[in-house]
């Protein structure tokens, strides 16, 4: 286990004081040793000079007593003098503190010749290390003999052993001594910086309400005399001052810590607050988190916001039935809506992240690159339809590749906007056809108008012909073929008349179950005689309108005939009556059970001249002239093939008349529509 | 590689120890003694010495300083085995004497007035001081700034240290002084005297110079001897007694004459003018020893009889 950092200095201390305790003990006690050796060295000498002097005396007088006296009084100086003796001019002993009679060897061991002032010698005993020194005595330049000292070499060690024991003590003692006082002045440091990283891990955590510094003493309110409650400061045990912003003093600068400190490190509170750099890290620490805090407030407040704008603009987007999607640089989608989902039949999470290759075929796929590619490099917005083929029938997408610049010359992606106009198309196409209609109906009427005459003539010189010939005659059937074929000719042309609206509208007020009654008593008989049956579904209103009967049992008759046609035999034609979708509307639906309408046709089946038919059944201007009725008088009419869904038929075909009753209806507001469902 | 690193990290480490230990050693060689053989001290006296002592008026070293040349040139010169022997006090001085411990006795005239009537000893020889004095004198001394001495009657009723009750320049003498100017053993307050053998008069100048007593008695030339160790101008004479013979050379009673005739010739022949025989007369502090008979001391033996003074005692 790595130890901490407390254990790292007790370590270092540690070390550091037992490297210095050995080097001093071994290194100290050497040095001692040394001195100790030369202080009794020295010793030995002064006390052998000392004496020598003080011998002179005792030997001139041969005072043995004296002599005795002297030597015991120094071999009793201390426990290190071994022995002491003289020996007279001649090298005998005069006199020695040993009891067992003097050692023969000493007299030689250590000389000393009358120019030395001593001699010393390290003498081995066996057991001991001695000391001798050898001192001549003299009386001016007679040598009256030599004084010899012993002195013990072991005392060095007891010396030095006790320094040692003392050295080892001291240095245990100054051992637990550094490491109390280290103890006393790293545990507020240590404490602290547990504190920073316990208040660092919280903030980690995500807990911004941490507290590193201890509650203040000295407080800035007391020391200015200050009483203003709404400062930030006031009463914030826990945050120094310069570390707050807005703070109220006079002499405070208004902004954050970088832009006060320097402000607040002459003012009297940071004199006599600021503490050490310990503390000084943790109250600076607890000002980082506070302002972390008030930073991720603001942070999560914008998060929030963004969020829900995010949301919204989401929510926007989804609700836009164009799809919009939004390509990086490299063509990858990173947001797209739900219309743009739903185009591709995928989810959103599918979409985000693929490129073009991932989503559409590798023709598209590589189609739409080019473009994106062009837009990206070019910055020039792109706007095309494109007309996708796919099961469901044609589809039409007016699309539009607009780049996002990031920075002036940079395009960051692009964003796709594309909407469909398959029905705009369809509109286009009628609007398109009705045009030509109206052009052809243009056409005819004046076609009509001019024929109409010499037509007129010719029939009417037709039959006075046919009543100047004989009536058996083979003429006469010429004529009359010629008159019928006029007459063929003048309906077409009273047709082509009511087509382009060129005849006169008588208009009046009347019940419209009265004018398919009319037309029903009309058609009804020759219907029943082919089996096929007449339902009457009408409403119990009265449904009463304004327009021109007659042209509108004109429209009856064209869709009762249609549907009859396309019976045959063995059916029933329904007819419902109602309002539409206000009592002002009127809705009459006939449908059928023939055999219908295919769907490509359903399309041409209100151009001029359109047919089904055979060329001898029909001229193709019934629907064209019932469109023209109906769009005279402002209503809609709507065909389904198949009926729609409730009509209780499973083929056939269906046509819905809606008429604007008049009644409440200026005239002139009248506009008519159709369209078709197949 | 790591451990490589580790080396190098800590190689510093043991040069560090290395260094701080180098001096950590002992190489001093022991000399073997072997302490089990013994042997008893015994002195073997040595026979056919001729024992020459100085009376302990200084300390032996002093005494030897003066006289070793002396007896050096004496065994030279005579033939004979001359040891100078150091008694330590006046009094051993004459019982070696009488005990024939010391053959040859350079005492004061007091002494020898005492040894010539105790043990029969008999002066040969006498000394003649610089100046060319045959005789010495006392002096009296006492501190220079002491408030109440001027003259020698101040001296009444002061604490007196004398060298020694058998000393002549020392008490013998001034105590005549005394006498002569009126003033009675018994008009002191204190008669003392120096404690413990040899230097006794150092001892009482030095009592003096350090105020235990008021007044010392010394033999003239003693101050010299101590100028060296005190400052001799805080001492003041107050009075000089009268000249008496100076020290003699005695020999014991029973020595044999030729030798004590040898020992007058080899005196009789110093002569201070010789170079080396000056050296040895200025270490003895005299400059010329003539002959001398018991009779030259007369002056003395009344001197001790005028003071009351016993030469048994």
């Amino acid at each position: 286990m790595r130890p901490g950092f407390r254990g790292k200095i007790y370590l270092g201390f540690f070390s550091l004081l037992l490297i210095q305790g050995l080097v001093i003990f071994l290194w100290v006690s050497q040095v001692m040793k040394d001195a100790l050796l030369e202080e009794i060295k020295t010793r030995e000498i002064s006390i052998g000079m000392n004496l020598s002097a003080r011998m002179v005396e005792p030997i001139l007088a041969m005072d043995f007593l004296r002599m005795n006296v002297l030597i015991d009084e120094t071999v009793q100086l201390g426990d290190d003098i071994f022995y002491a003796f003289v020996l007279d001019k001649t090298g005998n002993p005069l006199i020695h503190t040993f009891k067992e009679g003097f050692p023969v060897a000493l007299k030689t061991a250590n000389t000393v010749s009358d120019t030395q002032k001593g001699s010393m010698q390290l003498l081995d005993t066996g057991k001991h290390l001695i000391y001798d020194y050898a001192v001549p005595v003299f009386i001016n330049d007679n040598r009256l003999g030599t004084l010899r000292l012993g002195f013990f070499q072991t005392r060095v060690e007891k010396a030095v052993q006790k320094t040692m024991i003392t050295a080892v003590i001291i240095l245990i003692l100054t051992i637990l001594v550094a490491c109390v006082v280290v103890a006393f002045l790293l545990n507020p440091v240590t404490k602290s910086i547990q504190k920073l990283h316990d208040s660092s891990e919280q903030a980690l955590r995500g807990n911004l309400d941490v507290r590193t510094a201890p509650m203040l003493e000295k407080n800035c309110w007391d020391i200015m005399q200050c009483h203003r409650k709404e400062c930030p400061a006031y009463k914030n045990y826990h945050h120094r001052c310069w570390y707050l912003a807005g703070t109220l003093c006079p002499t405070c600068v208004e902004g954050e810590f970088a832009k006060k400190i320097d402000s607040c490190r002459q003012c009297k509170v940071h004199k006599k607050c600021s503490g050490d750099e310990v503390q000084s890290l943790a109250e600076s620490f607890d000002a980082m988190t506070l302002s972390l805090k008030g930073n991720l407030s603001e942070l999560k407040s914008a998060e929030r916001v963004l969020n829900e704008q995010k949301a919204l603009l989401q929510t926007i987007l989804d609700a836009i039935p164009d799809f919009i999607s939004l390509q990086d640089h490299d063509g990858r989608y990173i947001s797209v809506n739900r219309a743009f989902c739903e185009m591709l039949g995928k989810n959103k999470e599918e979409i985000v992240g693929k490129g073009n290759e991932d989503l559409f075929s590798k023709a598209q796929a590589d189609r739409y690159n080019k473009e994106d590619k062009r837009v990206l490099e070019t910055s020039v917005p792109l706007v095309k339809e494109n007309r996708i083929a796919g099961q469901k029938g044609i589809k039409w997408l007016h699309v539009v590749k607009i780049p996002v610049l990031e920075a002036k010359d940079r395009v960051r992606g692009l964003v796709c906007g594309g909407r469909d106009i398959t029905q705009l198309k369809a509109v286009q196409q009628q609007l398109t056809h009705a045009q030509k209609m109206e052009s052809v109906g243009r056409l005819a009427a004046g076609v009509a108008h001019e024929i109409n005459t010499p037509l007129g003539i010719i029939l009417g010189y037709a039959q006075l012909l046919l009543e100047d010939v004989e009536t058996d005659g083979p003429i006469y059937k010429d004529v009359t073929t010629i008159v019928k074929q006029t007459k063929i000719c003048s309906k077409i042309v009273a047709d082509l008349l009511k087509f382009s609206r060129s005849s006169e509208s008588i208009i009046s007020e009347f019940d419209i179950h009265d004018a398919l009654e009319e037309v029903l008593g009309v058609v009804e008989h020759t219907f029943g005689l082919n089996h096929v049956q007449i339902k009457r579904v009408y409403t119990e209103n009265r449904l009463r309108m304004k327009g021109d009967k007659e042209k509108l049992k004109q429209v009856f008759v064209n869709l009762l005939n249609n549907a009859f046609d396309a019976i045959g035999e063995n059916g029933s034609i329904s007819i419902h009556t109602g309002f539409g979708r206000t009592p002002d509307e009127i809705k009459i639906s006939i449908s059928d059970t023939g055999h219908g309408i295919v769907k490509e046709n359903l399309i041409k089946i209100f151009e001029p001249f359109y047919t089904t038919k055979a060329p001898d059944k029909g001229t193709g201007l019934g629907l064209s002239v019932t469109f023209g009725i109906i769009k005279e008088h402002k209503g809609t009419i709507n065909v389904f093939s198949p009926p729609l869904s409730g009509e209780g038929e499973e083929q056939g075909t269906q046509f819905i008349v809606v008429l604007p009753s008049g009644l409440n209806t200026k005239k002139g507001d009248l506009n008519g529509e159709h369209s078709r469902t197949g | 590689m790591h451990k490589g690193v580790l080396n190098v990290k800590y190689r510093w480490g043991v040069w560090l120890f290395f260094f701080l230990f180098l001096g950590c050693g002992d190489d001093e060689s022991a000399i073997p003694v072997d302490l089990t053989i013994t042997e008893q001290v015994i002195l073997k006296e040595e026979l056919g010495v001729v024992t020459y002592a100085y009376l302990p008026q200084y300390s032996h070293t002093v005494s030897h300083t003066r006289h070793h040349a002396l007896v050096q040139y004496l065994r030279k010169e005579t033939g004979l085995n001359i040891k100078q022997i150091f008694p330590d006090t006046f009094d051993q001085h004459m019982k070696m004497v009488g005990q024939e411990k010391i053959d040859i006795s350079y005492s004061n005239p007091f002494i020898y007035v005492k040894l010539a009537h105790r043990y029969g000893a008999r002066a040969f020889a006498r000394i003649v001081e610089g100046m060319g004095k045959d005789q010495f004198r006392g002096q009296i001394i006492c501190r220079k700034d002491h408030p109440t001495i001027q003259t020698i009657g101040d001296c009444r009723h002061k604490r007196w240290i004398a060298v020694d009750s058998t000393s002549a320049g020392g008490y013998l003498y001034p105590l005549g002084h005394f006498m002569d100017h009126g003033i009675q053993r018994t008009d002191f307050k204190e008669i003392a005297f120096a404690p413990g053998p040899g230097g006794k008069q150092e001892k009482v100048i030095l009592s003096v110079y350090a105020g235990k007593y008021d007044i010392g008695t010394i033999r003239e030339g003693s101050l010299d001897v101590v100028s060296g160790r005190i400052d001799i101008n805080k001492i003041r004479i107050i009075s000089v007694t009268d000249p008496y013979p100076g020290w003699v050379y005695a020999a014991r009673k029973n020595l044999d004459k030729k030798s004590v005739e040898k020992l007058t010739q080899a005196f009789g022949k110093l002569d201070f003018n010789h170079k080396p025989h000056r050296e040895i007369l200025e270490a003895a502090n005299f400059i010329r020893v003539i002959a001398s008979v018991d009779s030259d001391f007369d002056a003395v033996r009344q001197l001790t009889a005028k003071v009351g003074l016993s030469l048994d005692e």
